[in-house]
Order: structure tokens, then sequence, then C-alpha cells
């Protein structure tokens, strides 16, 4: 009976927690992010800066004629089911507004989903998976750019700047880095069929481990003239430095996850200087108002910048989330979703002009190559 | 001679009764008083349920340990999900080749295994987890779409030739009821085992299993039996978890889950199926509970679950028959009082 | 030939980590038939003190010990406090929970395993830390034609020579004798007059601080540990303490170093992708043929 009474405790403070409404002068805006699990870092870098995005618009009147933004969380583990649970949770909240949501394709489905039946907009801010775009989703758009278009900007500039006919490709065997290894591919498919370049390695190292020395002797048996890892900079700083350790000197180039200021951290300076990337604009590189504003605003709060490309995503999806708000004096999603989709073009966001296509791709996301220098920064490639 | 119902025994079943009519009833209207977000919980409370139930058979019944049963939920949600996109074939009438192709699998994975002892056998069900979600990222075939999954699952759905489609799963509402239909006759079947010879056999190996080959049980048999029952009831499991999120990807899959499923059964209390509701509903709604502690809420998970084990070692609700013998299980295995 | 060689030794630097992880499952498993889940997460704890110490007495200890003795004094910190956790561990986690019976405690040890990961996220956050790479020395040994790191010389010698002492300890020593019988046969053990608490102690120290320098290996071998490496290396050690016969000491030992080589050759002559597969389906094939792994020894069947 007593354990009854404490369990009916529980699901009724779980119900008015559920329930509280925040105050009439705010606007909700959702973020459903990986807060726990093996994706924490992500989600936890994504939450802060959609709290600088909301911070910095509130601190200048907020939106609709002052209301402010109130940032409600969740957290999906990076695990679809519970994805499912933290989109059901916030979707069925009439007072969010909008969500920006979220960082893994796999996880990023079935939210869409839930989000498209409940007529709420959803923004990814890491899911490139081409296939999220292709459902007819009324609801979802993203501002982070798609897998296939950076395969197709390695397949143009690599093999001509490194004069390189022996290409290996490794992958690490998540979704989003066997997607875009794979895309890359295709991209170089035309190349593979006039007989320019040919791919001599493909294969996948497993997350999460430490040790890849055994992968690397059999790349290096294979001869490459560069090598393009399409992973995360956690076990790209290893790879490069335990492929430098073994002997194999070709170029490397990392995807746009691969390097940042923890890699070279991790793999020093020797091993990272002379490492490239094809990448979306930099944080540091971004030319835009925006974005020199909201790294220092980060900078103050966090004391470093991102570490990853993705969370400044999150804070232009908020952005863009607010300005939609404030144009269609409204926070009714329906409403947002269309002026998203129809109106919204070249708004100036810290990842550059924002729009969207019809499907509700971020419309030119640019990719640059990059280098790491002499002295450990990442510049770009001349 | 005529088998009487003594007084007692018929005030028990009233009692009983007095509890099962209240649960039901509170099952069938909660759906209609709570928002999307709850019957969602409620939903998966159901999977946990299911898979707690087809584990409680293996490990509750049997006592072989098993951390792999995540692979069979994985065979199944994926056998869903690949014939239903590349052939169209409707979910439900999946529900029963789900079911098959896991048993299926099941049953030639385990019985050149069979014959290993507690831990040796652990370790083989972990492996063979492991297997098949490594085998699900590498996508053989092209068949498994890899770390991104399979998508576009489409509803369950029910047509008839001439009338056209007389019922679609679309919302949480459905997909609660489905579930818990399934659960519900599930355990109406797992009841009527218990009180079987099977469920008997099954648990005479579960306490003596020398004894039992010695008095004419075919151990091997029946062990097997329990892998294939329990299989085939995790992958229905996985058909409903396809058809509900639509797209089905590994990180469903991991060790993770199984260990998950191992907990239930024993929080609950091995061989009891209140048991295993009462598992599953920890499992499922607990890290909901604490959503509003954010990072520090599987903390609390981590902790609550070692107090559990404190307070309640045999389970939350053991089972009456089982009581005794699940301590004379212990016994067996190995403690001794230092 | 010189490949394959190469290979072999970066296939026996990985085996050494499992060995001296699997060395703690295998002890506790020994003793208290327990499988101990939070073990792994024991291991990145350490790993992450360890870091701790290299980080914020950089200057303090490079100054007074030099790098070597930077090392031996991160290692030492390391070891030593895990095996105050693994005691606290043991009193809080499992000692009330195992007079229940064994099965109780594997929900108790999973509890324990998720308790400490998100411990270990909450206090160092969620982002990899690197160790610091000043720490690290990167000089290169030729070993005939085939060039190896100085690091993985000294991670393998010192291994072998943890590996030789705790072998010493267990099979030469009077307290191993106990530990065997322990092992043996609980009951008649006590009855014997060994003192039961004493080996449960000595299990739970020596195996956490033995996973703690294996974690402050791995961060200096890799420079970048996560909160989240331990339920990988965990499972590996796991394995590897079964392929050699779950509970046997020298088995684990050999089961480590055999994974670590028969991942290498998945890795290299399969496919990267496909070399957990290949290592899993080794082990059941092992077990079909030796049902108690490879150095366990066949028990009779109690009737």
């Amino acid at each position: 009976m007593k354990k009854c009474v404490v369990l009916a405790g529980f699901l009724f403070l779980a119900l008015a927690m559920g329930t509280a409404r925040a105050a009439d002068n705010t606007v909700v805006i959702g973020l459903q992010g990986p807060i726990t699990g093996a994706w924490a870092y992500e989600g936890q870098m994504a939450k802060q800066s959609c709290e600088i995005a909301a911070d910095l618009i509130n601190k200048k009147g907020g939106i609709l004629g002052g209301k402010k933004i109130v940032l409600k969380v969740e957290d999906d583990a990076g695990e679809p089911k519970s994805g499912a649970l933290a989109a059901q949770k916030l979707a069925v909240q009439k007072d969010v507004a909008a969500v920006v949501s979220t960082y893994g394709s796999s996880v990023n489905e079935p939210s869409a989903n839930i989000y498209e039946k409940f007529k709420k907009v959803n923004i990814g801010y890491g899911s490139t998976a081409v296939r999220l775009t292709q459902n007819n989703l009324k609801y979802f758009f993203r501002t982070c750019g798609r897998d296939d278009s950076q395969g197709r900007f390695f397949a143009n500039v690599v093999p001509r700047k490194f004069k390189a006919r022996r290409i290996a490709i490794m992958h690490d065997n998540t979704a989003f880095g066997k997607g875009l290894a794979e895309d890359t591919k295709a991209a170089l498919d035309a190349l593979v069929k006039a007989k320019k370049v040919q791919i001599v390695y493909f294969d996948a190292i497993t997350p999460g481990e430490k040790d890849f020395k055994v992968t690397l002797t059999t790349l290096r048996e294979a001869k490459p003239d560069v090598w393009y890892f399409t992973g995360y900079y956690a076990e790209a700083a290893l790879l490069v430095a335990q492929a430098r350790d073994i002997g194999i000197k070709c170029p490397f180039v990392g995807g746009n996850a691969a390097i940042n200021d923890e890699f070279v951290k991790i793999a020093g300076l020797n091993i990272a200087k002379g490492c490239y990337m094809t990448n979306e604009p930099l944080p540091g590189d971004l030319p835009y108002p925006a974005a020199k504003q909201f790294l220092a605003a980060y900078k103050a709060k966090f004391g470093n910048i991102p570490s990853s490309p993705w969370p400044i995503y999150a804070a232009d999806a908020l952005n863009i989330i607010a300005y939609a708000a404030d144009k269609t004096r409204s926070t009714d999603s329906t409403k947002i979703a269309a002026y998203l989709r129809d109106k919204v073009n070249g708004v100036p966001g810290i990842t550059g002009p924002i729009g969207f296509t019809p499907q509700g791709d971020r419309e030119g996301v640019p990719f640059y190559l990059y280098v790491v220098d002499d002295k450990g920064k990442i510049v770009v490639s001349k | 001679m005529e088998q009487v119902i003594s007084p007692e025994k018929k005030g028990l079943r009233n009692s009983r009764l007095f509890i099962l009519v209240p649960v039901i009833a509170a099952f069938m209207v909660y759906p209609f008083l709570v928002s999307d977000y709850f019957i969602d919980i409620a939903f998966f409370f159901g999977i946990y349920a299911l898979l707690g139930l087809s584990l409680n058979i293996v490990l509750g019944e049997v006592g072989l340990f098993d951390l792999g049963h995540a692979g069979f939920y994985a065979i199944g949600a994926y056998t869903t999900a690949i014939l239903n996109t590349k052939f169209g074939i409707p979910i439900l009438v999946l529900i029963p080749v789900a079911a098959l192709a896991a048993a299926l699998f099941a049953y030639v994975v385990f019985s050149p295994v069979i014959h290993l002892q507690g831990d040796y056998l652990l370790i083989v069900t972990l492996g063979m987890g492991e297997i098949i979600r490594q085998a699900l990222i590498n996508n053989p075939f092209d068949l498994t779409g890899g770390p991104n999954g399979v998508f576009g699952i489409d509803f369950p759905r029910i047509a008839l030739p001439g009338i056209g489609e007389i019922f679609v799963c679309d919302s949480s509402i459905k997909y609660y009821f489905l579930i818990w239909a399934i659960v519900g006759l599930t355990i109406i079947g797992l009841k009527s085992l218990q009180n079987s010879r099977i469920g008997r056999a099954w648990n005479y190996i579960r306490e003596d299993e020398v004894a039992a080959n010695a008095t004419g049980i075919d151990s091997r048999h029946y062990k097997l039996l329990a892998f294939v029952l329990g299989a085939g009831l995790a992958g229905v499991a996985g058909n409903v978890y396809a058809c509900k999120l639509m797209v089905v990807s590994p990180e469903s899959f991991t060790f993770w889950e199984s260990c998950l499923m191992f907990c239930i059964v024993l929080i609950g209390g091995m061989g009891s199926i209140p048991g295993v509701l009462i598992g599953a509903a920890f499992i499922s709604l607990f890290p909901e509970i604490f959503r509003p502690f954010a990072m520090y809420r599987m903390l609390i998970f981590g902790s609550a679950m070692i107090l559990m084990m404190m307070f309640r070692p045999g389970g939350a609700w053991p089972r009456k028959r089982g009581a005794v013998e699940f301590r004379s299980l212990l016994e067996d295995s190995g403690r001794s009082d230092a | 030939m010189q490949v394959i060689l190469e290979q072999l030794i970066n296939g026996l630097t990985i085996g050494s980590f499992y060995a001296l992880i699997a060395l703690g499952y295998s002890m506790v498993y020994g003793v208290l038939k327990l499988i101990n889940f939070a073990h792994g997460d024991l291991f990145t704890f350490g790993s992450y003190l360890g870091y701790t110490v290299l980080v914020f007495g950089a200057a303090f200890l490079t100054a007074h010990f030099g790098l070597w003795g930077a090392f031996v004094v991160a290692t030492g910190v390391a070891a030593l406090s895990i095996a105050c956790v693994g005691v606290v561990m043991e009193r809080i986690a499992y000692r009330p929970v195992y007079r229940a019976g064994r099965l109780p405690a594997v929900v108790s040890a999973l509890g324990a395993s998720i308790f400490l990961q998100n411990a270990i996220m909450v206090i160092w956050g969620p982002r990899f830390q690197a160790y610091p790479s000043e720490f690290i020395p990167d000089a290169k040994v030729m070993l005939g034609d085939i060039r190896i790191s100085l690091l993985q010389v000294i991670i393998l010698a010192m291994s072998f020579l943890l590996m030789g002492l705790l072998y010493f300890i267990v099979q030469k020593t009077t307290f191993g004798a106990a530990i065997r019988a322990t092992a043996h046969d609980r009951k008649t053990a006590s009855l014997m007059g060994i003192n039961i608490n004493k080996v449960i102690f000595f299990v739970f120290t020596l195996g956490p601080a033995l996973g703690a320098l294996t974690g402050v290996m791995v961060g200096m071998y890799y420079r970048q540990i996560s909160f989240t490496m331990g339920w990988n290396y965990g499972l590996k050690a796991f394995t590897a303490s079964v392929l050699g016969g779950i509970g046997n000491i020298p088995g684990a030992m050999v089961g480590g170093l055999i994974l670590g080589v028969l991942e290498m050759l998945g890795a290299a002559y399969i496919s990267a992708a496909w070399k957990d597969v290949f290592v899993f389906v080794i082990l059941i094939l092992v077990l079909i043929f030796r049902p108690t792994g490879i150095l366990g020894e066949k028990t009779a069947e109690k009737v």
C-alpha cells in the first residue's frame, strides 16, 4: 500500500512537471539532443549553444514585442526509442513553438515523424543523412548540410589537388561516417570509370576503440596517395598518430567531424600539422557578424568555442525559429513552417545566409578544404 | 475422486479477481485520460513487459543465463522492417514471421551450445547478441541499411478484399492497445504453460538438472524449447517496436538493452509474471520520471538498481511456489555463508 | 613477414590491456562467483584519475620526480584510489546483496556500472579528455627490421611483470593458496580456517588497482580517454576471461593475450569492420569444444 502511494506520488510529480506552463510573456522553444549517452558532449554543447543564442536574442529585447525565449531541453540519449519519447513529450506541449532536434540521423527519423504528426516544426542540427528530407515531411528542416554535398566536394577538389590516383576511404560505421564514405565513393564513381583514380581501400574502424594499428597496417600495404577518413575527431586523432607511427606518410584528409582543436590537442602538433579536412566554414572563419558576436558570447560564458561543427547549427536553428516567429507574429508551428519554407531566404545567420529548399534542406552550404598549419591553427588551405 | 474446491481456494480466487478487474479497467481507461506522451511511455512499458516475459521463460523458468536477448529482439524488428519495406508485406502478417525467424535463429545457434553451463552459456548468448548487432551495422547483402538502419516501415493495417481498409494502427492509443493486447494474450498463454507438464519440467531443470535428467526429462530438448519460445516472443516485440518507430537501427539493440531485460526479470522476481510487469515498469518508467534531472538521472537510476537488490533481493514480487525453489537455486550456485 | 611481426606486437599490446583488466573479472569471479560488471568503469575511473594527476600536477611532478617519476606517481595515485573505490563499492553494492545469491548481485553490479559511468561524466564532463603529450615518450625502438615505440615496449614489459607477479602470488605463496582454495570451494575453505573476508578484500583491492593501472597505460598509449570506454574494454576483457576459463588466473592472462591477437588477425586478414564478429565466433567455437574455456578445468557435476 505504502508503495502504491509512493508510486502515485511520483506519477503525480511527473504529471505536474509535464504540464507546467511557462508564463505568458515567453516563447518556448524545445531542444531535443543527446544530453547523456555516448554523444553527450555533442548534446551538451548544443544545449550551451542554444542557451547563448537565446540569451543574445533576449538581451536585444526578445521577439514578438518583448517576449523572452525560454529553452526547454529533453534528453534523447542518442537512441531512437528515447528520441521518440523525448519528441512525444515536446510535441504534445502546446506552448512549445518549435523544436531544435536533433543530432544523429537514426534518432532524428522517428522523432521527425512524431513532430510531423503533431504539426510541430523541428529543425535538425547534426543529422546529415540524405533520406531525412525525402519523406515529404512538412515540418522537418535542417540547418546542417547533407552527406552527399560534402562527398561531391571531395571528389571535385581532392584528387586534383594532391594529384592522387590511389584513394583510401575509411569510415567509422556510424550512420554519419558511413553515409559520408558511401556518398564520397559514389561521387568518385565518374573518375573511377574514367580510370583517373582508383579506390584502393574501403573499410571501417569501430568507434570507441583505441587501437587501430592493425587496420592501419593493412591500409599502408594498399599504398594510397591520399587517405580520407569520414568519422569523428576522437578516432581521427588516434588514427593519424598511429598511422605516422607505423610509417604512413600520405596526406590525411578528414571529413567535417574529424578535425578540430581537440584533434590537434590529442594528436599533438607534430602529427596534426599538415592534416586536411573538408568542412563547412569553421566558427572562427565565419566572416558573418552574427558568428563573431555568438562566439564571443560563448567564449565569455564557457571559456572556449564549441569543439565540433554541429552546435552552432543548433544555435542557428534556434535563431531561425525565433526569426520566423517574430516575422509571422505567431508561435503557431504551421505558420512558422510555411514561412520557413517559402519566405526565408538569405537570412543572415551564424553559419551564413539561411534558406531552405522545398524539401527542408539548407540551401547552399559551402565547403572549404582546411589544413592544420605549423602553429596548430586550422586554416583554409590555399 | 471428485475434485472439490475448498472454500479457502475460492476465497483466493475471489481476491485475485478483486485485484485483476480494477487493474484491467485502469489499463483500459488510462489512455483516454492522458496525453500522447504518457500513452507512449505506457507503450514502451508494454514492449519491455513483453521482452521481460520472453526472457523470463529462459531465465526465470529454466534458469538459463541469457545476456544476448536483444539479438532476438533485433531479428524480429529487422525481419519486419526488411520484408515490409522491400516486399510490402503487411505488418500484422509479419508478426508470426518475425517470431518464427527469431525462433529459428535461436534453434540453429543454440543447438550446438545448449550443453554449456551457467556463465559459459551466458557469454555465448552475449557473443551472439554482439555478432547480430555488428552484422546489422556492417550491412550484409545490403539488407540492413548499416548504421542508418531501415526506415519507412508501414503502419499495421487490416484490409479486406472487396471492402478495403478497415483498420489502420496510426495513433499512439492504437499502438497502446496493440501491444497490451499482445502482452495480455502472452500472459494468458504463459500462465497455462507454467502449470503444464512443460512448465514443471522447466522448473525441475532449474532446480536440479541432473535429477531431472534422471527422471527421464530430456533437459536438452526442454532448454532448447525455452530458448525458441523466448526468442519467438522477443521477435514479436521487435515487430511491434519496428512499426511503432517506423525505423530500426542497430543502436536500439545493444548489449545494454539485453542487460535491461535481465534486470527486468530479476527486479521483478524470477519466474513471476506479475514480477516481470513490475520490473518492466521500473525499467521503463523510472528514467522518464526522472527526466527533469537531465544528466543526473542515470546516476539515480544506477543507485536505485542497487537499492532494489539490497532490500528485495528475491525481486519485488517473487513467485510463490518459486520463492522456496529460488532460494535453493542460490544455495546451489556456490554460495556459502562466509 | 615484417608486417606480420609488427601486427603481432600490436595485437599483443591490446591483448595485454585485456589481460590486465580480465584479471580483475576473473579474481572476483573466482572468489564470489560474481560478474563484476562495474569493473570496466573502475578502469575508466582510474584512467581519469591518472589524467587529473598529470594535468594538475604537471609542473610540480616533472620538477620533483622527472618524466618517469610523474608517470609512476600518476599510476600509483590512480591504483591506490581505485583500490579504495573497489573496496567501498564491494561494501555498498555487493556485500549486502550477495548474501542473497549471485543473480541479484548481477543487477547490483549493472547498477554500480551505470552509476560509476555517469558519475565520471558528471565529474569530468562528457568530452573526450587528452592526456598531456609532454609526458608521453615518442621514441622508437628498432627490433631488427621492426619499428615499435618505446612506450609499447614499456607497456608490454610492465604488463608481463605485473602478470608474473600476480601469478607468483597466486600460485606460490600461502595466501595465494588461500585464494585458490576459496575459489575452488568457499565453504570448505572457510572451514579450513581461511579468512574469506580477507580474500574478498584482497581481490577487491588488487583487481581494481590493476584495472586503474591499465587505465593510465591506455591513456598514455592512446592519449585520449572517454567516459564510455570502460564498457567496451570491460566487455572484451570479460570475454577474454571466459575464453581463458573464468575464475582461473593464468587463464585470464592467456585469454586476454589470445583475444588481442585474434582481434588483430580478424582486422588484418578479414575486415576491420567484421573483426568483433570474428572474435565472438571463435569464442563460441572454442566453448563448443572446450566448454570451460582454454585453461578451465572440467568440473565434475555435483549430484
